[in-house]
């Protein structure tokens, strides 16, 4: 069984009565994301690191060729990978518990089941081969909020991702190294941000239910002390385009619709922000492996 | 979002017997007036129902109050006694009160205590102390007693009992410090909901046909194959006994007190069961089981007279086991309750 | 097939704010639990079980402030059109149980049963859309009969957006596989909420009408399990006072 961690009731109160005067503990605002650190590789295409404070995590995207499903023979096969090791803290173990698989299952619904990756473009010979995309997250250190971590890395490691450039010779396909060809980078038809809520509630059970006012305290990205003393949770997984992908409130404390509405509306300008970050470092990562890699030399067309 | 823009269609309803049902508004709160003293009010209330917003109630179980509303948390009856207001569920678990005499089960062997099964939310305690050890009341515990816990009480093992007191958090702690009390033998187990236990001074009862039964308050009863030595015939009846037949010979068993308490223990804590037992007890002993079980099913109260009154009616039926049938069931609850009306 | 004809009909002939057949029984098991219920929305069909509060089989469950409440969730294999196996440790599975353990602990006043445990069991006999919102509605009605303490009734409902446009109610499988369905519980009479799940995608300005409806039908269907509670707390009554 995994050791929880424990909390004081001191720590625990301490946190409750700053929230309740306004403040957060790092004294971040409460729709704030931390601070996040990205790491692109260099070299390969396809591992980066995400920080989001101390919250860390690593995801690599992989592509092997294969047979696709008999009732999909024109999609490729996408799976992702998230195991949590005891690694990023002594909350997790070997066995699943409920927490681990839910955070699987949110990233997957937000990325996988939404379609983010266009599948019909990693079909090579309908019916025979088509690219099995791999993407593995490995969790570093656990300070809060693997889910948008979560996701945000794996979005930012497939548009990083580039598979290697094929050619097709009747029924036999060669696929060329990527310093033969330029690798292909992958159709990513919208980009999923999720964003979690984490929900305090300061005064008791009943005016939470029967009360008429909304006292519910909402904080965005909570760190590991917030989220462990949080009453109840909300993703909310949206793209650029106004869409919303999922949203899973699994049980928790009980909030207002019109509270719930607010914080969807809210989340665009944190998505926004998010989307564009995204793009912004693949575009300079991009610039610079063109510098670095002397690609100018590499491109058939000449300038004119 | 107004309500009236959902389209749902349900069957129709039966004009109901019952002028309870409540087709009311909301929030409507419940006339006040001069609040007497006792009595149930007629209709139940669910959970989240408003009751009242009358600052004056006390609120009691199965309520919760926000500023001067009062909600109700369960679905029940209100109870409104002198200035207590609560709710009283329809259906709960057994709550164990001082006094009443239950069978359990043990379930688990701990340091100095045996936890005991009775039904209740949390499982009740037996105390070493508050079992009679071999070797007569007087003796001390003593460290070995508490490693040999298990040769008295071992789990899986019934006994019945008397709640001595129950603590602050609930759980009763049990005592078998009575001849009476102990652990149980040469029978068969049943469980019945307890609601259906009516508590009364006695609750073993001799029944016709050498059967023996425990109701205990909890819902578990026992029936058993009646003691061949009853209570009634103890050691020094069975010297005087030996005295009077000319085979007594000086220092052959004492008449003591003590010696008394000591003899019985031994046995007290026997796991065998009596090798005697003739088909016709057992055949009776499964005629009493199914007739509580049809009593169970018609959610008749059980009491030792209807007991006996439900088994007169099951001689009708020769093959015990079709009184397991519903129509066998249900033809016993109302023989019961005719013969109920006509003793007045 | 149209599953939104543009007279306004669904493929079953509802309207777009009309809830399928809502069917629900309470105390159906009296003897194999402390409370059980059995509920029918449409054709989905779900028996729940509840025992407790009792002594916890694990010391590790044991939680000396609150009780513990756990969710069993067994979906039948022959539930669905196709008869599939499922594990017990799906994904899709443990995500439910969770859902409904976290939703309960809120709703049931749990300081009341310190050291104890509370525990569901819920049997999904027939699949047929609003699978969550289903379950909520029976392991309520099944909590309440068991006579545990609960601060209101969590009712549950789906509902999705066809085509971008129309906002429909209570969807069934079919419907759940073309469009999105977000399913909600709602605490009582309250707008407050205690369960929100959307799955595939819905425009975000869409989603006020796609709420305000399912907000709609869940009121409704706690308003058709409380005239069932009534209906069964009066009988109960009435043969008491016999």
């Amino acid at each position: 069984m995994s050791r929880s961690i424990e909390i004081s009731e001191n720590q625990r109160k301490f946190l409750l009565e700053s929230l309740k005067h306004g403040f957060r503990l790092t004294d971040r605002p409460f729709d704030h994301v931390r601070d996040i650190s990205l790491y692109l590789s260099p070299t390969e295409y396809g591992y980066v690191e995400v920080s989001w404070g101390k919250t860390k995590l690593a995801c690599r995207v992989t592509a092997t060729v294969t047979t696709p499903y008999e009732d999909r023979p024109f999609e490729g096969i996408f799976t992702i990978n998230s195991e949590i090791s005891t690694m990023a803290s002594m909350r997790f173990d070997t066995s699943r518990s409920n927490e681990e698989i839910l955070i699987a299952r949110i990233i997957e619904k937000a990325v996988r089941r939404s379609n983010s990756l266009d599948l019909e473009s990693l079909c090579i010979i309908a019916g025979e081969k088509v690219w099995e995309i791999t993407v593995d997250l490995n969790y570093l250190n656990y300070d809060g909020n693997f889910i948008d971590v979560g996701c945000f890395a794996v979005m930012l490691a497939l548009h990083h991702f580039k598979k290697p450039d094929i050619s097709i010779n009747g029924n036999s396909i060669v696929v060329h190294d990527i310093n033969e060809r330029q690798p292909v980078p992958l159709s990513i038809l919208h980009i999923p941000i999720c964003l979690t809520y984490s929900f305090y509630n300061l005064t008791d059970k009943e005016s939470n239910i029967k009360g008429e006012d909304a006292d519910e305290i909402c904080l965005l990205d909570a760190d590991l002390l917030e989220e462990l003393n949080r009453d109840g949770s909300l993703v909310i997984t949206l793209n650029k385009n106004r869409e919303l992908i999922q949203l899973s409130k699994n049980g928790g404390l009980p909030i207002s619709a019109q509270q719930f509405l607010e914080l969807t509306f809210k989340s665009m300008k944190t998505i926004d922000q998010l989307t564009d970050l995204i793009k912004t470092k693949i575009k300079e990562h991009e610039e610079l492996r063109y510098k670095t890699e002397n690609f100018k030399l590499l491109e058939a067309s000449a300038d004119r | 979002m107004d309500i009236t823009e959902v389209i749902s269609i349900t069957k129709p309803q039966s004009s109901s017997q019952y002028n309870n049902i409540d087709e009311s508004n909301d929030d409507s709160d419940i006339e006040m007036g001069e609040s007497s003293a006792g009595g149930a009010s007629a209709g139940i209330v669910t959970p989240g129902e408003l009751i009242t917003e009358d600052p004056i109630w006390m609120k009691g179980h199965g309520t919760y109050f926000l500023n001067d509303s009062t909600y109700s948390s369960v679905a029940g009856s209100v109870s409104r006694v002198n200035r207590l207001l609560s709710v009283i569920p329809l259906r709960g678990r057994y709550s164990p009160e001082t006094g009443d005499h239950i069978v359990g089960r043990i379930t688990e062997v701990a340091n100095k205590r045996w936890k005991v099964d009775i039904g209740t939310r949390q499982d009740a305690v037996l105390m070493l102390g508050s079992v009679n050890l071999p070797g007569g009341i007087l003796r001390r515990k003593s460290e070995s007693d508490e490693l040999q816990m298990r040769n008295f009480l071992k789990e899986g093992d019934l006994l019945n009992c008397e709640v001595q007191t129950i603590f602050s958090n609930g759980i009763a702690s049990l005592h078998t410090r009575s001849l009476k009390y102990g652990k149980l033998r040469n029978g068969i187990f049943l469980k019945v909901p307890s609601s259906l236990i009516v508590k009364s001074k006695n609750h073993a009862y001799d029944l016709p046909g050498s059967v023996s039964v425990i109701l205990g308050s909890n819902g578990y009863i026992w029936l058993h194959k009646t003691l061949a030595n009853t209570s009634t015939t103890t050691t020094v009846n069975q010297n005087a006994a030996k005295i009077q037949g000319r085979d007594y010979a000086p220092g052959q068993g004492s008449i003591s007190i003590t010696r008394l308490e000591e003899e019985s223990s031994w046995e007290i804590y026997s796991d065998q069961n009596d090798p005697n037992i003739t088909s016709s007890t057992r055949s009776n002993i499964s005629r009493y089981y199914n007739v509580i079980k049809a009593l169970a099913y018609g959610e008749l109260g059980i009491t030792e007279q209807r007991v006996i009154l439900g088994y007169e009616a099951s001689l009708a039926y020769s093959n015990i086991g079709s009184l397991i049938d519903r129509e066998s069931m249900e033809q016993i609850c109302q023989e019961v309750l005719n013969s109920e009306k006509m003793r007045g | 097939m149209e599953l939104y004809s543009p007279e306004g009909l669904r493929i079953d002939g509802r309207r777009w704010n009309e809830l399928r057949r809502f069917e629900c029984k309470i105390n159906t098991h009296p003897h194999s639990a402390d409370g059980s219920s059995y509920v029918e929305q449409g054709n989905t069909k779900i028996i729940c079980m509840v025992r407790g509060p009792m002594e916890p089989a694990m010391k590790s469950q044991v939680n000396a402030t609150s009780s513990t409440v756990e969710v069993n969730v067994s979906l039948a294999n022959f539930s669905t059109f196709e008869r599939k196996k499922r594990s017990k440790t799906d994904k899709r599975i443990t995500e439910l149980k969770t859902t409904l353990e976290r939703t309960f602990n809120e709703c049931i006043m749990g300081h009341l049963y310190p050291r104890t445990l509370i525990s569901v069991t819920v049997q999904v006999l027939a699949q047929d859309g609003g699978l969550l919102a289903a379950m909520t509605n029976a392991v309520t009605l099944a909590l309440i009969d068991a006579g545990i303490a609960m601060y209101d009734y969590v009712s549950g409902v789906n509902a999705g957006l066809y085509d971008q446009t129309s906002a429909l109610l209570d969807l069934n499988t079919l419907e759940e596989n073309d469009m999105c369905s977000l399913t909600i519980g709602v605490i009582g009479k309250s707008e407050k909420l205690a369960l929100v799940v959307l799955e595939d995608k819905l425009p975000l300005d869409r989603l006020e009408s796609v709420l305000a409806i399912a907000i709609a039908g869940s009121h409704r269907i706690r308003e058709l399990m409380d005239m069932e509670v009534r209906k069964h707390g009066n009988m109960r009554l009435a043969k008491v006072s016999v």
